[in-house]
């Protein structure tokens, strides 16, 4: 019984893989952003990123 | 327990008899097989063979004893009818705790004597060998061979016996101490038990409580086992091994994949710029690039920023914009390069280069906006934006091997901690982990 659920749980885990690699999933954190007006192409500094008022590390040891 | 061959009587018959110690009417249900029998009523121990019924021993019970399988119940081991005939109470003491278990005689005027033993709700269906089982040359712990299958030594143990009831087909005495010899192999163990010079071998079968209430149509249910026993064989033993298997199975089909997709996956470059910021500029530094065709089906789009960065840092915002239908997706990307000499050597933090991929992008036509900070007084970085369509995740790989190898290594660890209780009962325990002695 363990066993044909782990093949069913198995198979599920290699289609879902599948799924993701074709549609290109990826593990990054990206914020989608609907209608952003035409302007932007000629006015860049008229959008406003989400990421842009993030905390910035200084790194160094 | 020791036993003789059967002497099947010409025509079975119960005899009745009567205890010369108090006249308690007795039950002789092994006719002339038996060679002890015991008086319920006075617990005397009498001798069967001899028509007088000479009392042996006389014990006192603290506590009268009531066998699970009631004597003279009836019922089909292994096809055979059996007929409960005995009762004991063995006892072995380690470190000073006293264990007791039970044993049933169970008889079959043609097929003579069979056991049962319970200990906690754990039964075994012995009966004695045949033959001398061998022992593994140079084995630690020791070992036996019987039949081609080999047992480890579980246990040695000096037991008395502290109550008996019925019929025996041997010379039984309350207060008398054999040497008990356990090997196991489950679901089967072979014992071995040393009274003076002489050893009798048996061996165990493991049976469920619930298999011994169907086979002797006992009332209610029996008693739920406690802990693991000695021979119990692990219910998830079969599974864990198939388990494996299949995992093997599955994670040659994820290598498979891995390569087809890699094989057929775009991996198309279908942007490229070189760049310069300057962060000792004032002013908005952000930019668009040229437009480039994203193409085919649904796909991610991996974003790769290679800088020249010595000791510092930048950040890039930015936005993948569709061109036709304002959709954007959009990310932040630290790069980040430290390096140095310090008094545990040389080290290095960070990477010059950073790479990343946006998920489900249609295709589509797009650009890129790129917002780059850095602190004051860094001067100028360099860096190339490089974008390419359709690139395998290899990351995704890593997470399905991980949900694979998940169930697996969990049941492993619960086979592992059923080995574990059981032989932490034997004289080989396993090594104990923390502080706990």
């Amino acid at each position: 019984m363990i066993r044909i659920l782990y093949i069913i749980y198995g198979t599920a885990v290699l289609l879902g893989l599948g799924v993701a690699q074709y549609q290109g999933w990826s593990l990054a954190t990206v914020n989608e952003v609907k209608n952003v007006p035409r302007s932007v192409r000629d006015n860049p500094g008229s959008y406003r990123s989400v990421y842009s008022a993030y905390h910035h590390y200084t790194g160094g040891k | 327990m020791s036993a003789g061959g059967p002497t099947p009587p010409t025509k079975p018959q119960v005899r009745a008899l009567n205890c010369p110690h108090c006249g308690a009417a007795l039950t002789l249900r092994s006719f002339n097989n038996a060679v002890t029998i015991v008086c319920e009523s006075c617990h005397s121990i009498l001798d069967a063979k001899d028509p007088n019924l000479q009392v042996l021993q006389q014990f006192k019970a603290s506590a009268d004893e009531k066998p699970l399988i009631p004597l003279g119940s009836r019922g089909k081991i292994r096809g055979t009818e059996y007929e409960a005939i005995g009762f004991q109470r063995r006892t072995i003491h380690v470190d000073g705790e006293p264990y007791s278990w039970h044993e049933y005689v169970l008889f079959n005027p043609y097929k003579g004597f069979r056991y049962l033993t319970e200990y906690n709700g754990h039964w075994n269906d012995v009966s004695t060998l045949k033959a001398l089982p061998e022992q593994v040359p140079n084995s630690s712990p020791p070992k036996v061979r019987y039949l081609g299958e080999t047992y480890r030594h579980f246990q040695t143990a000096k037991a008395g016996t502290s109550f008996v009831l019925g019929e025996f087909p041997w010379q039984v005495r309350v207060g008398e101490a054999d040497v008990v010899t356990d090997y196991v192999s489950p679901p089967r163990v072979l014992s071995s038990e040393k009274t003076g010079s002489e050893v009798n071998w048996s061996m165990g079968e493991y049976m469920s409580g619930k298999d011994i209430w169907r086979a002797f149509r006992l009332p209610g249910d029996p008693p739920e086992p406690i802990g693991v026993y000695e021979n119990q064989p692990s219910p998830l033993t079969s599974d864990t091994m198939s388990i494996w298997v299949a995992f093997a199975a599955f994670a040659l089909a994820l290598v498979v994949m891995m390569i087809g997709f890699d094989l057929t996956a775009d991996k198309r470059e279908i942007f490229n710029g070189y760049y310069k910021f300057d962060s000792n500029k004032r002013g908005d530094a952000s930019f668009v690039t040229d437009e480039f065709t994203l193409s085919g089906h649904t796909s991610n789009v991996e974003v790769n920023t290679s800088t020249d960065l010595n000791n510092r840092w930048v950040y890039l915002n930015y936005a993948l914009i569709n061109v036709d239908t304002g959709q954007a997706f959009d990310f932040g990307r630290e790069v980040s390069y430290y390096h140095g000499y310090d008094s545990d050597g040389s080290w290095s933090e960070g990477s010059a280069n950073d790479s990343v991929a946006v998920p489900k992008v249609p295709a589509g036509r797009y650009y890129l906006r790129v917002e780059p900070e850095g602190d004051p007084g860094y001067g100028v970085t360099y860096y190339t934006v490089n974008v390419k369509r359709d690139v395998p995740q290899y990351s995704l790989y890593a997470l399905a091997l991980g949900a694979l190898l998940l169930p697996a290594i969990l049941l492993t660890w619960r086979t592992l901690s059923f080995e574990h209780m059981r032989w932490s009962e034997s004289d080989h325990p396993p090594i104990k982990w923390g502080n706990d002695e």
